[in-house]
């Protein structure tokens, strides 16, 4: 059934095209008119600083820049000498074992913890739950100092580890720390966000299930795994898309932890993709260079969201409704 | 039917969404003559005011990455009007950054507008602004008027094809700091110590009878490195501005490194991997190592981050590869440049400015006595206020001792890709060389291939 006009707030495209113009009506109040007027900023805006952008670096990822105010096309050469680019496989394959490495801490462990808040097991959750998020609160420039004063030789972390009899780690001056570094601070800044994104998630699943299933005998784990896991897919969709587009964007937390250094660390192991787009940039300025990294990352985060989103049957789903709506009709 | 009220609403409404969009789109506007003071760029042209000294006003804005950098040009700027009467130079100078400052720089000259005056432009950050049409004025006249007086080896960081476009704040010689308290422990004469063999054997000596290494090397930093491969006769450039990354020299130099590491034992990598890490602060602040090579101005950094070797700090030439070889070359360095963007109508004043600012003998005793950077101006090194003792390091007269090192001074020449190389040494080359002793030929080889492929 179609809404009625006077009965609905917001009009769908179908329903503006469907009203009959009277005539006579003022230009300003043609409901098309008053539709562009009020995108128009949003559209405006949207073109200049996002639109205009990309098509601009798309074009300039097509020229050689290494002087201000000269530029020579060369087609995909940018491209091309990625393929080869020593600097730029050491980054993709920091980027990667990163994103990677957050999406296996930053999705299971938070569930896992928002789901034992919810089962009511801990005492002040509330308390629990501010307390996970404040690191949130805190601001990325504040975290990488912190942690770079915290993961020093002479450190808290060292520290910690000593009371335990384990030896001192050159946390930010080896390679093979470079990423535990990060991710410890990964998990230290994403995981109670993540903790409220599941708990608003386990909070909409209908108590009627749990207990139909306690009835019936299943245990806490059983009931995890059968009702919580598979009713909240959606918003662990949510929080992986969101985990793996963080993970390609690193910058702040190496660029912090390795200011020395420009954000590379030891040996390049702590370089991100988008550490090594801001350096090609304007440390070197190879704009051109610069610029084909950035759309690269750009296709990769596109690429890979997308299947992540295939995998958990998300545009499935979609068709699925649109089909359940084409038939009511 | 609507009321004419709630009609007139609808079209305020739209009117000042319209604004808002029109505000949010449009650019600086004619009517904003507010000029905000610290808006890079905005300078007033001379005359638009009454000077305060009875002469012509002209504002020039400085960007700098030190503020002692600016605090020193702005009192430059002052002897400058109290020396003359036909010009009262106001300096609006701008402390931002490193990093920041050169980005910014970098997009203003590219965007054609928003650049300062004057700017500090940091050696490794030179190579970008120096291809194609370089962005700043050349300097050739200052330079010639004053080049009998100065180390003329100190503007080829900032010389393209034969023109010189920077003037530097220091001379910035390379000498090796020693930790008398060990030496002297060790039984070794510091004096004594004339080549690399000596430096060697007074190692050796060093760590048998206290137990700590000689020195220290960095391995996220070039400065160990880019040293001693200047100063066997190597480097990133020729005088010719052409790159000669494989040279010889530089493998020889990076090979005797390692032998300091990996035969002699002598040397380890500097804690916290360079030599501006607070761990290395801490560590050399507890004589837990005995020497290392860092150039002149690396003498600031001792009195607020390694308190403890008040007086026990003695400064001395590098050792020669060979008896009677040099003893010294330079690095790092900030140049002062004039960019394309002033007001042609400034660009004179600018540089009178500048040569008096760095160019004089007075400038250049304060670059010592205001600044604790080493001159480039010969005479200077015989001027009293750079005789007297300095009780920091070892009551030495630190400024003379480099005056005896100057004609055994090796330069250090730039060119384009000076920055791309030394982001490599500082990220790659100087941790496979003294980390995993990789084989320096194939380093330098691997390094060359990278930049020729950036051309």
């Amino acid at each position: 059934m179609l809404p009625s006009p006077k009965s609905s707030v917001v009009l769908s495209d179908e329903d503006l095209g469907g009203q009959e113009r009277r005539p006579g009506t003022p230009f300003l109040q043609r409901p098309g008119v008053v539709a562009t007027v009020f995108l128009a900023p949003f559209l405006i805006l949207f073109s200049v600083f996002r639109v205009w952008p990309i098509i601009s670096a798309v074009s300039i990822s097509l020229q050689d820049i290494q002087s201000i105010g000269q530029g020579e096309f060369i087609g995909l050469g940018n491209y091309g000498s990625l393929l080869d680019n020593e600097s730029f496989i050491a980054a993709l394959k920091n980027t990667a074992l990163y994103t990677g490495g957050t999406l296996l801490l930053l999705v299971p462990i938070p569930l896992m913890l928002a789901a034992l808040l919810h089962s009511g097991s801990v005492k002040a959750p509330g308390a629990f739950r501010t307390i996970l998020f404040l690191p949130l609160l805190a601001g990325l420039v504040v975290v990488g100092v912190v942690f770079q004063l915290i993961l020093t030789e002479n450190g808290v972390m060292n520290a910690g580890l000593g009371l335990f009899g384990l030896p001192r780690l050159a946390w930010l001056d080896v390679p093979e720390l470079a990423l535990p570094s990060l991710l410890i601070v990964a998990v230290w800044r994403w995981t109670g966000i993540n903790i409220v994104y599941f708990s608003t998630g386990l909070a909409t699943i209908p108590n009627d299930l749990h207990e139909a299933a306690v009835i019936d005998g299943a245990s806490g784990i059983r009931r995890f795994l059968h009702i919580s896991l598979p009713l909240t897919k959606p918003i662990i969709l949510f929080v992986s898309v969101l985990t793996l587009i963080g993970g390609f964007q690193l910058f702040v937390e190496p660029f912090i932890l390795w200011a020395q250094q420009g954000g590379v660390g030891p040996n390049r192991a702590g370089m991100s993709i988008v550490v090594l787009l801001y350096r090609t940039a304007f440390t070197n300025f190879q704009l051109g260079l610069a610029s084909a990294i950035g759309v690269v990352l750009a296709l990769i985060i596109t690429v890979i969201a997308i299947v992540q989103l295939r995998a958990f049957g998300f545009f499935a789903r979609d068709e699925t409704n649109s089909g359940r709506r084409r038939r009511s009709r | 039917m609507l009321t004419k009220s709630v009609r007139y609403l609808r079209i305020l409404v739209m009117v000042v969404v319209l604004g808002m969009v029109v505000a949010a789109c449009g650019g600086e506007t004619g009517s904003d003559t507010t000029g905000a003071p610290d808006a890079p760029g905005e300078t007033e042209a001379p005359g638009d005011e009454e000077p305060s000294g009875g002469g012509e006003v002209v504002d020039l804005t400085f960007w700098t990455f030190v503020q002692a950098h600016a605090d020193f040009i702005e009192s430059q700027a002052a002897e400058y009007n109290a020396s003359q009467s036909e010009v009262e130079i106001r300096i609006e100078s701008t402390s931002i950054d490193w990093d920041d400052m050169h980005n910014r720089l970098l997009i203003a000259l590219q965007s054609g507008t928003g650049a300062p005056d004057l700017v500090d432009v940091e050696i490794s950050r030179f190579g970008p602004f120096s291809r194609g049409e370089v962005q700043f004025h050349p300097l050739t006249d200052i330079v010639e008027r004053n080049s009998e007086n100065l180390v003329s080896e100190r503007l080829a960081p900032y010389t393209v094809d034969g023109v010189p476009y920077g003037i530097d704040y220091h001379l910035g010689a390379y000498l090796m700091y020693y930790n008398t308290e060990i030496t002297d422990a060790a039984g070794v004469d510091i004096d004594a110590i004339q080549t690399w063999d000596d430096y060697i054997e007074a190692g050796l000596k060093v760590k048998e009878e206290v137990g700590v290494p000689m020195t220290t090397i960095e391995t996220s930093a070039g400065f160990s490195l880019n040293g001693l491969m200047l100063l066997n006769g190597g480097g990133r450039y020729d005088a010719d501005n052409n790159r000669i990354l494989e040279d010889p020299a530089n493998i020889e130099a990076a090979e005797f490194i390692q032998s300091l590491i990996f035969e002699h034992e002598i040397a380890v990598v500097a804690p916290g991997t360079e030599h501006h890490a607070v761990e290395f602060f801490e560590s050399f602040n507890a004589g837990e190592s005995a020497s290392f090579w860092m150039p002149q101005w690396y003498m600031i950094r001792f009195p607020e981050n390694m308190p403890d070797l008040e007086g026990k700090i003695k400064v001395r030439p590098l050792p020669a590869f060979e008896p009677g070889g040099a003893v010294t070359t330079m690095g790092g360095g900030t140049g002062t440049a004039i960019t394309l963007q002033i007001d042609p109508d400034k660009v004179e004043v600018a540089k009178d400015f500048l040569e008096f600012a760095k160019l004089t003998y007075d400038a250049q005793v304060k670059l010592w006595t205001v600044l604790g950077f080493d001159p480039f101006w010969l005479e200077v090194y015989d001027d009293p206020a750079l005789a007297e003792p300095d009780p920091w390091f070892g009551n030495e007269p630190v400024m003379a001792n480099i005056k005896d090192m100057l004609d055994r001074l090796i330069p250090e020449y730039t060119g384009p890709h000076y920055a791309e190389i030394s982001t490599r040494m500082g990220d790659v080359m100087a941790f496979e060389l003294f980390e995993e002793q990789r084989d320096a030929a194939e380093v330098f080889a691997e390094a060359e291939a990278e930049i020729a492929g950036m051309e």
